[in-house]
């Protein structure tokens, strides 16, 4: 994902001379370095300093200037809140909301694996999604993520957007269209919805697929745009399907799971099941484990299967 | 804007009056730190700041951010002054619907920065220099930050930041007032050295030996400049200081007054975040009215060494330095020509208020604004409407301040009425001019007397600028007949320590300025005011200095 989001940028900064792209000692890892080759001018590293890393490329985007700021994600929201909050959504020039801000992570969730609890970032989404004019994406795949980084270059205003440390393997077509506020259904069904995000977008699609083969058509939403979230996909859903399955890397507070039931409980209650981490933290676990950690926090397309079949014994 | 010395100092003293007007009708707000920084946005906003506030979004305009955003009603006020919006507005600050927000806001068009949250506003500086190089902008961006601010921990990333990307189209003032909401700043987080029990504040502030705080920027690769906060020529010459520093970044680590300019506000934590009582509004803006300044007459010393008595007002802290020119015409004696006066300029960036005895001025006048005088001032005897107007015109364009004198037997001519609202100053001679050491002259009382309902009915709002016999004795006496600059001749140069000589000065013109505002606070609200009005001036000896006065005056 990081390669992809990389690329995208220097793509984008071919075409765009306002593009500017801004790190905090991890721009080796987030590969955002070789924007810096490629535009020196453009690219400032400020050292492992994330609130000044925000409010620097917020004081750009002021002066006309499209920020891109990446680190991990246990550092943005989980650092720098104050400043993403005052420095980055507060301020809105006439006619705007918020300033041009991208924020850009890696190593959202528990997929981090080896660095331990303390880097992995259960709480980014909700902490994100709390904050005016902020729009906030997981995307679940390289696609997603080239898809997604052009949206925000090219859309004004604040995102947030979280990417998993892990290679993902692709979910989506080359040609698949992303738009803000718009889910996708990557599989279509009748008898249960599974809303995912992230790496857990495959998950689900085992997940159906193990459960077709039990007579059980799964629907399945990418909910990548969490902020704003696609209203009208759930209600379809929840209509057509009678109950919704989600699944995220992130603590079923303020997550994907909370901003479905939010959704679907003002435009049509049906029963609802929250997979992810159940408000916990998180710990080491060396790459080849990471599905092990997961499991732990019931983050794997068996334990979807498993509730999906559960709630439809609930459906009203 | 490009004003002159008396022109900025009336724009600080305005603003001032905007943020005890806005406060005072909000109820709350930040007038102390507002204060401390007065000066350096009065520098800021009325000469050295590129802006058009029918524009405020003009690509190439400076940038000011206050990144200590408490101070937002300072802010508001210069905003006001400067013509971004009418100064009756002040009075919507923090009110629903209010584009002044409590802190400062983009819903203001003209500010800058959504301040606040203190700690930020140097990062966000740094951001819009560097916009502004990659778009080979030669904008420049000016940023306030707090000394109580310093202790967050993101205006240091901001400092190493600045310091590697080598942005120099930034400076930085800090505003050292020494006071953060708790306390002292070194007794919450020291910025110099902590300050123990029974210490003095105004000892520390005062001694250089003391200030560690400019070191610590030095050794983030900054360029300090220390100044008076107060003293617009320190700022002045800060600023453009730091304009010609290229290749590394700028701080102004300025001294200043939590409260400057009211006394039961200065050096008071109390006034942090405070507003002051409707009641005591008028004394305030009467006490704001009456500010004053001290120039020693360099004629009175050694007329051989003039550069030394230049040097002894700089270090006796001068509020400007009085050059009396006398041609051997006007006046018989011969003092030095404006030759003299730029040798002697560069010696001090103290204000040169040059006054004129010549006959024909209007001759000589560019000579002497060439020689960097900061005020001229010509004799009316010498001068009719035309050639004073000829004269007004040619200083206002080369931002040097007007003054008019009369001689004692002078009236103050009709002819020159017209000019008196944009006169920066009015010289009242109270000895015949010619030579320093003669007595002053009782009859002055009487003249300021005459004098003073003109000068109101034609809307002066310059310094009344007492010359000729000025002393310890008297000074009291002629403050409380409206002159608000006092030459001292014999009397402050001719001491052995200048220092001391401009004190006392200080001090017996502040008492007057006390009296008249206790019979300000008696007439409004009788004994309970008056002590309402003691009772505000808790710092040091004031409290008691000024019961004293009461009780003499019998207004309590």
């Amino acid at each position: 994902m990081r390669s992809e989001y990389s690329r995208s940028l220097i793509q984008l900064g071919q075409d765009n001379p306002n593009i500017v792209v801004l790190g905090a000692d991890t721009t080796d890892s987030l590969k955002t370095s070789y924007f810096g080759r490629e535009f020196p001018d453009r690219f400032f590293n400020v050292g492992i300093a994330e609130a000044n890393l925000v409010t620097i490329s917020a004081g750009l985007a002021a002066s006309g200037k499209i920020s891109f700021a990446s680190t991990y994600a246990i550092f943005l929201p989980g650092r720098a809140v104050d400043q993403i909050r005052n420095n980055i959504a507060y301020p809105s020039p006439s006619g705007k909301k918020g300033l041009d801000v991208k924020l850009v992570v890696s190593h959202g969730g528990l997929s981090v694996g080896p660095d331990g609890g303390s880097h992995q970032q259960v709480e980014d989404i909700a902490i994100m999604r709390a904050i005016p004019n902020f729009r906030v994406f997981i995307p679940a795949d390289t696609v997603a993520v080239s898809k997604l980084t052009r949206l925000m270059a090219n859309k004004y205003g604040p995102f947030y957007m979280r990417m998993a440390r892990s290679k993902t393997p692709l979910v989506h077509f080359e040609s698949q269209e992303f738009n803000m506020g718009k889910g996708i259904t990557v599989r279509d069904g009748i008898d249960c919805t599974i809303a995912a995000c992230g790496i857990t977008v495959r998950m689900a699609l085992e997940a159906a697929e193990s459960l077709q083969q039990d007579g059980i058509s799964c629907r399945v939403l990418d909910m990548f745009s969490i902020k704003p979230i696609d209203d009208e996909i759930l209600e379809k859903a929840a209509r057509e399907t009678g109950c919704i399955v989600t699944t995220e890397e992130h603590n079923i507070f303020g997550g994907l799971g909370s901003a479905v039931a939010e959704s679907v409980s003002e435009s049509y209650p049906v029963p609802i099941k929250r997979i992810g981490v159940q408000d916990t933290f998180g710990e080491s676990a060396r790459d080849n484990e990471i599905p092990l950690l997961l499991e732990k926090h019931g983050i794997t397309s068996i334990n979807i299967a498993k509730q999906v079949k559960e709630l439809r014994n609930k459906k009203l | 804007m490009g004003l002159n010395y008396y022109q900025i100092k009336k724009n600080v003293l305005q603003a001032r009056k905007l943020v005890i007007k806005g406060t005072n009708a909000a109820g709350s707000g930040h007038p102390g730190g507002s204060f401390s920084m007065a000066e350096i946005l009065g520098c800021l906003f009325y000469k050295h700041l590129k802006f058009d506030p029918n524009n405020p979004q003009w690509d190439d305009r400076d940038r000011l951010v206050l990144s200590k955003g408490h101070a937002a009603p300072g802010l508001f006020s210069n905003m006001a002054v400067a013509g971004y919006f009418p100064e009756s507005e002040l009075e919507t600050l923090r009110k629903l619907g209010s584009k002044l927000q409590g802190h400062p806001d983009l819903k203001c068009p003209g500010v800058e920065f959504c301040g606040g949250s203190l700690g930020t506003g140097l990062s966000y500086s740094i951001g819009i220099a560097l916009a502004g190089k990659l778009d080979s902008k030669d904008y420049h961006v000016y940023t306030i930050i707090g000394d109580g601010e310093s202790n967050e921990g993101q205006v240091w990333e901001a400092a190493m930041t600045a310091s590697k990307y080598k942005v120099d189209n930034l400076t930085v003032f800090l505003d050292r007032n020494f006071i953060q909401q708790d306390s002292y700043t070194e007794r919450v987080m020291p910025l110099d050295e902590k300050l123990g029990e029974g210490d003095n504040l105004s000892e520390m502030w005062k001694d250089a030996s003391r200030w560690k705080t400019g070191d610590k920027w030095r050794s983030f690769g900054w360029n300090v400049i220390e100044v008076d906060g107060h003293r617009v020529e320190q700022v002045d010459a800060a600023v453009k200081k730091a304009n010609a520093t290229k290749g590394v970044p700028t701080i102004v680590i300025s001294r200043t007054i939590k409260g400057k300019s009211v006394e039961h506000m200065e050096d008071n934590p109390q006034w942090h975040g405070k507003a002051p009582d409707p009641d005591v509004v008028p004394i305030i803006n009467q006490e704001l009215d009456s500010q004053f300044m001290i120039a020693p007459s360099i004629i009175a010393g050694d007329m051989t060494n003039l550069e030394n008595e230049v040097k002894r007002c700089a270090a006796g802290r001068a509020d400007y330095i009085h050059l009396d020119v006398m041609d051997g015409q006007f006046v018989p004696n011969k003092t030095f020509d404006h030759a003299k006066i730029k040798e002697l300029k560069p010696l001090t960036v103290i204000p040169f208020d040059t006054h004129l005895m010549i006959n024909d001025p209007v001759k000589h006048v560019q000579n002497y604004v060439d020689a960097g005088s900061d005020v001229v001032t010509v004799h009316a005897e010498v001068t009719d409407e035309s050639s004073f107007g000829e004269i007004h015109d040619l200083l206002k364009q080369n931002q040097v301040g007007v003054g008019l004198a009369i001689n004692p037997d002078t009236e103050f001519p009709k002819w020159a009425y017209k000019f008196i609202s944009l006169l920066d100053q009015i010289i009242v001679m109270s000895v015949v001019p010619g030579k320093s050491g003669q007595k002053y002259i009782e009859a002055t009382h009487e003249k300021m007397a005459r004098l003073n309902p003109i000068l109101h009915e034609h809307n002066f709002s310059g310094y009344v600028e007492a010359d000729g016999g000025v002393n310890l004795e008297n000074i009291g006496s002629i403050f409380a007949d409206g002159a608000r600059a006092f030459v001292g001749g014999g009397a402050i140069i001719g001491q052995q320590d200048v220092r001391t000589a401009i004190k006392d000065f200080r001090y017996e013109a502040l008492k007057s300025r006390r009296k008249q505002l206790l019979g300000k606070a008696n007439q409004l609200g009788g004994s309970e005011l008056v002590n309402k009005w003691i009772g505000l001036h808790v710092v040091g000896e004031k409290q008691d200095q000024i019961r004293r006065i009461a009780q003499e005056a019998g207004f309590v």
